[in-house]
């Protein structure tokens, strides 16, 4: 049977073949990726897209955590430094309810109860960054001020506006608390509590200073309870922090299956398509001499 | 009766028989390598014989034609394989610039929109924040400039195609005047039943070089092939030639017109058909999917805006404008400069984020199209990236397919030199057994002349 005599274009089709595929397999082990271009594998490419998208996402979510774990520990120190104030002011009305005392010692007590009145305000004004962070979603203003003339001895111009940020894909954290719930709950008026203990430490009324006081305790152990929640807010981070780092992890091995490389199979084939080469190659130095013309003198 | 004259009249017309013979073999190994020839062969038939009473005497050989050896089907199978593999070239190579623009994950318009979201995620942690303000700026900027300059590289794709078009449709017009010449005289030769050889494989070749370029359609007549595209506009018809005209269409790109009537959507096939095929379908296509992302995309963002507040308390402005529907990729800027016009706050406070949850919910609302601002785009992806491995898969096929179709060729019309070589000593002997017989015969007539006159011939 007659054959086509001319078999260059099939031989140099096998090399080039032979020679794509060792270009993609080198390109596969030097990048670590099965897929560089989309028509590599379309679907891994655009879920790929969103793989990335999601692994930024959750970069963004640690960052979030990290930035956040600053406020709240700045707002859980201060308010326990607002309680080791408070209890203060209960050993001074405590020790002001004593009947033994005179006037002008009771004024002096009530001199020292305003003095933590105005280190709680100070407290309740702190701020993070340039925001006041006990002002609601009022930041830009310091939330109380020393007023006399209220009945709770402060003005506040914060509001009750509460904020939540994004910390894990779906899950809204609130990171705040208003000052008005804090420091004039209904559960407890620190500020309140302060200015009646001064007041009627002014007065010197051993009843009323006893009532205050009493006032003054409630007060500390409401804000007690809401320093619970920048507390668990700030171990809530903790834990989402080590939760979006696993998640980090298992986002990059699901990349890893989608696109990456596996690198035996890629060196596998390399070597196979090397060989493939070499035996092309091979073949045509044995074929391309032999001629009958090689054997006629 | 035999005679001394008509041996010496067979071993003469041998000896040009044989020679003829060679000729052919000589025009075979010497076009051995030459692109679409196709072997020739010495067609050897028996002279007629002289009958006297009950002997019929053989008249010797008649070297009768030189035929190539052509296998017609094949030929028209090789045409049509490539017209496909020309199309799908054509196409693979645009695709491959195409894809390229959307085959970085961590680039390009799907990291921007991911960037851009993050760096809202961001201001909620601290809404006030003039930095964090102003990489929510940032970020829109640079998702707007990759809007723009995937839309300027669609658009510099298909202006290469454009000017594609145009070479290709001045090669077609060169080679149909080629085929046109080469067609008068093949076809007359073949009117007379002669065969066209090297003319043939000539015309042959160009019309395969043809049909790479664009779909043809070939009719056998009387006066020579005729030859149109795939949907019946005449290419060639006996010795004319009708060339295609390019015009400048509306929109800048290179319209085709035979005799005056746009034939451009008709075309199809070859490397025009798929020159075409990406730059009136495929990327008109990208470009308006891409409008309505970038479109959809500002516009749900905007109404995002317009529900929040911005740092100063004023209702929130729009972020991005010129969103209307056609380019809107190339139109789309960031309409704000000021940082604190990013509308955060849900209350009109400065240190409320209370809109940032509407905003981020942009990100994975699904957008009027159906999908999600992400998801859209990874939608490009996956589109990009089939159609280039389909185009890339129908190369394969087509060029497997062609390899094949050759390798039958060659195996009717591909010159073998063992074959000639083994010709070549066949003619060659019986050439030297012919003149031996003109010598022969000579020495007899020799003979027949020294009769008589006392000589007698050598012994």
């Amino acid at each position: 049977m007659r054959v086509n005599p001319n078999f260059t274009p099939d031989i140099l089709n096998d090399l080039w073949t032979s020679q794509a595929e060792e270009q993609t397999d080198i390109e596969e082990l030097a990048t670590g990726r099965r897929v560089n271009v989309p028509s590599d594998d379309p679907s891994a490419a655009a879920a790929d897209v969103q793989n990335q998208a999601l692994q930024s996402e959750n970069d963004q979510y640690l960052q979030n955590t990290t930035n956040l774990e600053g406020v709240l520990q700045t707002a859980d120190s201060t308010l326990s430094s607002v309680v080791t104030a408070l209890n203060q002011a209960i050993s001074l009305g405590t020790q002001g309810a004593n009947g033994g005392l005179s006037s002008s010692q009771q004024q002096a007590i009530a001199q020292q109860v305003e003095a933590i009145q105005s280190q709680v305000v100070q407290s309740a004004n702190v701020s993070y960054q340039g925001s006041y962070i006990f002002g609601g979603t009022v930041t830009q203003t310091p939330p109380y001020a020393l007023d006399s003339a209220q009945p709770d001895g402060v003005t506040y111009s914060g509001n009750s506006g509460t904020n939540t940020v994004e910390i894990a894909e779906g899950q809204n954290m609130q990171v705040n608390l208003p000052g008005s719930q804090i420091f004039q709950g209904s559960g407890g008026d620190v500020m309140g509590s302060l200015q009646q203990l001064i007041t009627a430490l002014q007065s010197g009324n051993s009843t009323s200073i006893g009532t205050a006081t009493t006032q003054v305790s409630n007060a500390l152990s409401y804000l007690s309870q809401q320093r619970v929640f920048y507390g668990s807010a700030v171990s809530q981070l903790t834990a989402n922090q080590s939760f979006l780092q696993q998640e980090q992890v298992s986002l990059q091995a699901q990349d890893n299956s989608l696109v990456g490389v596996d690198m035996a199979t890629a060196a596998t084939d390399l070597a196979q398509a090397q060989t493939a080469q070499s035996a092309a190659l091979a073949a045509i130095a044995q074929v391309i001499p032999q001629s009958l013309l090689n054997y006629i003198k | 009766m035999g005679s001394l004259s008509s041996s010496m009249w067979i071993a003469s017309q041998a000896l040009d028989a044989d020679q003829g013979a060679l000729d052919a073999t000589s025009n075979n190994i010497a076009n051995q390598n030459t692109p679409g020839y196709s072997r020739e062969i010495p067609v050897l038939t028996e002279a007629d014989p002289t009958v006297e009473g009950n002997v019929t005497y053989g008249n010797g050989v008649v070297l009768q034609q030189i035929q190539s050896v052509r296998d017609q089907v094949l030929q028209l199978q090789i045409a049509d394989q490539n017209q496909q593999q020309g199309s799908a070239q054509a196409q693979y190579n645009a695709l491959q610039q195409v894809q390229s623009l959307f085959s970085d994950p961590t680039q390009g318009i799907g990291a921007d929109f991911t960037a851009f979201f993050n760096s809202i995620s961001q201001l909620s942690t601290d809404p006030s924040d003039m930095a964090d303000r102003q990489s929510v700026l940032t970020a829109a900027q640079n998702l707007v400039g990759d809007f723009h300059s995937t839309e300027q590289n669609l658009d510099s794709i298909q202006s290469g195609l454009n000017q594609s078009v145009g070479q290709t449709v001045s090669q077609i017009n060169t080679l149909t005047a080629q085929i046109a010449q080469l067609n008068v005289q093949v076809g007359q030769m073949e009117k007379l039943g002669q065969d066209p050889g090297t003319l043939g494989d000539q015309e042959t070749e160009l019309i395969q070089q043809l049909s790479q370029l664009t779909n043809v359609n070939q009719i056998q007549t009387e006066n020579g092939l005729t030859l149109t595209t795939g949907s019946g506009t005449p290419l060639v018809v006996a010795g004319q030639s009708f060339a295609l005209q390019t015009t400048s269409g509306a929109s800048g790109v290179t319209d085709i017109a035979s005799q005056g009537q746009d034939i451009t959507g008709s075309l199809q096939g070859g490397q025009l058909g798929g020159t075409l095929q990406i730059r009136d379908t495929v990327i008109p296509g990208l470009l308006g999917q891409l409008d309505n992302l970038a479109s959809q995309f500002a516009t749900s963002f905007n109404a995002a805006q317009a529900s929040g507040y911005d740092l100063n308390g004023n209702a929130g402005q729009a972020l991005f404008s010129d969103t209307s529907g056609a380019g809107a990729a190339s139109n789309l800027t960031v309409a704000l400069s000021d940082p604190s016009l990013i509308a955060a706050s849900s209350d009109g406070t400065a240190g409320s984020d209370g809109n940032v949850s509407n905003l981020l919910a942009v990100q994975n609302q699904a957008l009027p199209s159906g999908e999600s601002p992400l998801d859209t785009y990874a939608g490009f992806v996956s589109l990009t990236g089939n159609l280039t491995s389909q185009a890339n898969a129908e190369v394969t096929a087509s060029t497997s397919s062609l390899t094949q179709l050759n390798n039958q060729l060659g195996s009717v019309s591909g010159v073998n030199l063992d074959e000639e070589t083994t010709n070549l000593m066949n003619y060659q002997r019986a050439y030297e057994a012919a003149a031996r017989i003109v010598t022969t015969v000579d020495e007899l007539t020799q003979s027949v002349l020294d009769m008589g006159s006392g000589v007698t011939a050598a012994p």
